[in-house]
């Protein structure tokens, strides 16, 4: 046990003194932040395109085709009359044309074609078409007979609900799902990144041939314990360095709040949000999940590092599988948190391959509500003998691989070495 | 006392007989040799005794008990063929490390490396990382941190293979100091002109199995050949003898070797009857090179796979 901690202690250290460890604390949300709105900002800004209109119906008029160019000018429909066009749009300064047939105000037409010399995909035609459509509109109401008042109370006369959980009634699934959202991404990020850590540890150990004089004097599971602990320990470090930014950006801004109305809105939204969750168990599972799951994992991360000969491409590919059921999980979870209730995000928040990631995402949105006591109970019992099994397992292959050398390493040999006495 | 006995020791692979009933006892205190060649079974029965791989069967005795590899590995220090030290990692705080995971308080493990590295002279090295060292410097580290906590065995794979002669000599006196002292220690390796004169008793292992035991100067002597080297002038002209056949000639110096039923005696009457100058006349005893290639010899060099059920 006290090998244990001296070489916990080892592996913690000397992760956290190295200057990468600093670094990707601190550029890792910073990155994290940039893409989202990078493609938030990427994705609002969409190409300008100039159609021709030519309307053999009748019902576009100038006047018409004016007034909603006027609305939004991303796309720019231009009345037309000559069907000369055709032959050299691009030319004539247009990405596309649409030819108007003549069309029936009672049935509308569909398939109206919209000719271009370059595939736009699905979201412009659908741009193109809601635009065509608010004209549209305009020429039926018109012919019902619907003026401005009556169109008012069309628009804004209409029914919404909103979901009320008796047994929570501060549930709110939008809060949930972001919360289950942010929990489930960052246990999936961890263990990539921290258990490709703990393979590489590994690797690195081997290769060196600081193994053969380290388990002279601990037991291979001793070492590779050690090593799991202290790496988990390097996660939870950086994860509460991020925990503590939040928390002083958050107070921060609230001492900032009674100057500002928008920080202040911020923060207010921010408590009521923290409110409607039960946090210390979101809080407490998460810490149980994190650790289960890191556990389960990387053992079988720290298996594959100790079959490998020094050579990287063997550790991609002999990880490959592991990697690939992580990155299912995590599938898993946005159908979960979508449908918290529905038998994927049940079964994925039982069974532990995938469990610490679709448990996070469903237990925001409330126990028992949502999530049976029984199924937390039966997924958290699951996990611990799912991470048993997987350390035991590990650590068969981990005594024979660490030692073996030349070999290339295979499934098949691995489990041959896992099953042996 | 013997410090280490092994009984009937047997570890198979798959395809592998690599240690294939070996039995040897250790005295302690003396320096042994564990010879062999590449493949014998050497690393293997190295590994069983520091507690690195189980036995399949048969029995290991640490200082009169059954070896207990969770409490045992404390009196013993190994230093495997491939050395390895973590790259990255301050050569002090390496040292107290390893020190340490062999049970060593913090403040003892800091005392014992400092004189360490000052009877090595590497007093300079301790803030330095290992990548910064040469081959022999970071060997000599490893050397350090395996005798570090003054383990009743010491095992050494092949210690002084990439050292310059002088810093040879230095593991070496270093290696006899600690056995005067009371520690014991297996040497292994297969550059027999180190054994001779670093060790007293020896195993020579083949195949998994060992094919010669006991104290040097007695194997020596079972081998001999009874062939004698003498040195004179005015030599007769060599016809044959029924005392001896001459086996090399070449400028006053014959390598003879005896008939069975002359004696060392016999030949020197000859040769003062024959009125020869004689300088010296000494038995040659073979070298343990010799003894070594000719036992191994004819088996096959490599180890072939073999079928082991």
């Amino acid at each position: 046990m006290n090998k244990i901690l001296l070489i916990l202690k080892r592996e913690y250290l000397t992760r956290v003194k190295k200057k990468s460890f600093v670094f990707t604390t601190i550029l890792f949300p910073a990155l994290y932040m940039a893409l989202i709105f990078g493609t938030g900002y990427l994705s609002s800004s969409v190409q300008k395109m100039n159609i021709a209109i030519v309307d053999s119906s009748g019902y576009f008029s100038d006047s018409l085709l004016a007034k909603i160019n006027a609305n939004d000018s991303t796309i720019l429909f231009t009345p037309v009359k000559d069907t000369s066009v055709q032959s050299h749009f691009r030319k004539a300064g247009y990405d596309g044309y649409i030819i108007i047939p003549p069309i029936d105000w009672q049935t509308g037409r569909k398939n109206i074609k919209f000719i271009t010399d370059k595939t736009h995909g699905t979201g412009t035609e659908s741009m193109i078409e809601n635009k065509l459509n608010i004209i549209w509109s305009e020429v039926v109401n018109e012919k019902l007979g619907i003026d401005n008042e009556k169109k008012t109370v069309l628009n804004t006369s209409n029914i919404s609900i909103k979901e009320e959980n008796q047994e929570n009634k501060n549930a709110n699934s939008a809060v949930s799902s972001t919360i289950g959202y942010v929990c489930g991404f960052l246990i999936y990020f961890i263990l990539l990144i921290y258990g490709s850590q703990v393979m590489m540890g590994v690797m690195e150990e081997k290769t060196n041939r600081i193994a053969e004089v380290v388990v002279s004097s601990v037991k291979p599971f001793q070492l590779m314990l050690g090593k799991i602990i202290g790496i988990s320990l390097v996660a939870l470090t950086q994860f509460f360095i991020w925990v503590a930014c939040i928390l002083l950006v958050y107070t921060v801004g609230k001492m900032m709040g009674s100057e500002s109305a928008v920080a202040s809105a911020i923060v207010a939204g921010i408590q009521k949000s923290f409110a409607s969750v039960n946090l210390p168990l979101i809080l407490g599972c998460f810490a149980f999940y994190f650790m289960g799951g890191f556990f389960f994992y990387s053992s079988l991360y720290a298996a594959i590092g100790s079959a490998i000969n020094e050579d990287v491409r063997e550790a991609q590919s002999l990880s490959f599988p592991i990697t690939l059921l992580i990155i299912f999980a995590i599938f898993m979870m946005t159908v979960a948190i979508r449908d918290p209730n529905g038998p994927i995000a049940v079964w994925g928040s039982i069974i532990p391959f995938t469990s610490p990631i679709v448990m996070m995402a469903r237990l925001p949105f409330g126990v028992p509500g949502t999530v049976p006591v029984w199924q937390l109970i039966l997924s958290m019992a699951l996990l611990v003998i799912g991470f048993l099994c997987t350390t035991w397992l590990a650590a068969k292959i981990y005594r024979t691989g660490i030692l073996m050398y030349g070999k290339k390493p295979t499934w098949k040999e691995m489990l041959k070495w896992a099953l042996r006495k | 006392m013997n410090v280490l006995e092994v009984h009937n020791l047997k570890k198979y692979f798959a395809t592998q007989k690599a240690v294939d009933g070996i039995s040897m006892n250790i005295e302690e205190g003396g320096i042994f040799g564990l010879l062999g060649p590449n493949g014998a079974g050497k690393t293997t029965l190295l590994r069983m005794i520091t507690g690195i791989f189980y036995q399949d069967s048969g029995e290991i005795i640490f200082n009169g008990k059954k070896f207990n590899p969770e409490k045992d590995v404390a009196d013993i220090g190994y230093m495997p063929e491939e050395r390895g030290l973590y790259k990255k990692m301050k050569i002090g705080e390496q040292a107290v490390y390893l020190a340490r995971l062999k049970g060593l308080s913090k403040a003892d493990a800091n005392a014992k490396i400092k004189t360490w590295f000052q009877k090595l002279e590497m007093e300079s090295w301790w803030n330095k990382k290992v990548e910064d060292l040469s081959k022999g410097m970071s060997q000599k580290l490893q050397f350090v941190t395996t005798v570090l906590h003054n383990p009743k065995l010491i095992i050494l794979d092949e210690p002084f293979s990439g050292l310059d002669p002088v810093n040879a000599n230095l593991i070496k006196d270093e290696i006899f100091s600690l056995a005067k002292n009371g520690s014991t220690v297996i040497f292994s390796t297969h550059r027999m002109e180190q054994v001779e004169e670093i060790c007293n008793h020896i195993v020579l292992v083949n195949k998994g199995k060992n094919i010669l035991d006991g104290k040097i100067a007695e194997i020596k002597n079972s081998y001999k050949e009874n062939i004698y080297s003498l040195t004179a002038d005015n030599l007769p002209a060599q016809g044959n003898s029924n005392l001896f056949d001459v086996v090399n000639e070449k400028q006053g110096k014959l390598i003879l070797k005896l008939k069975d039923n002359s004696s060392p005696n016999d030949i020197l009457q000859y040769f003062i009857n024959e009125k020869a100058a004689i300088h010296s006349f000494n038995e040659v005893l073979p070298s343990l090179n010799e003894i070594f290639i000719k036992l191994v010899e004819g088996t096959a060099t490599a180890r072939q796979f073999q079928n082991v059920n």
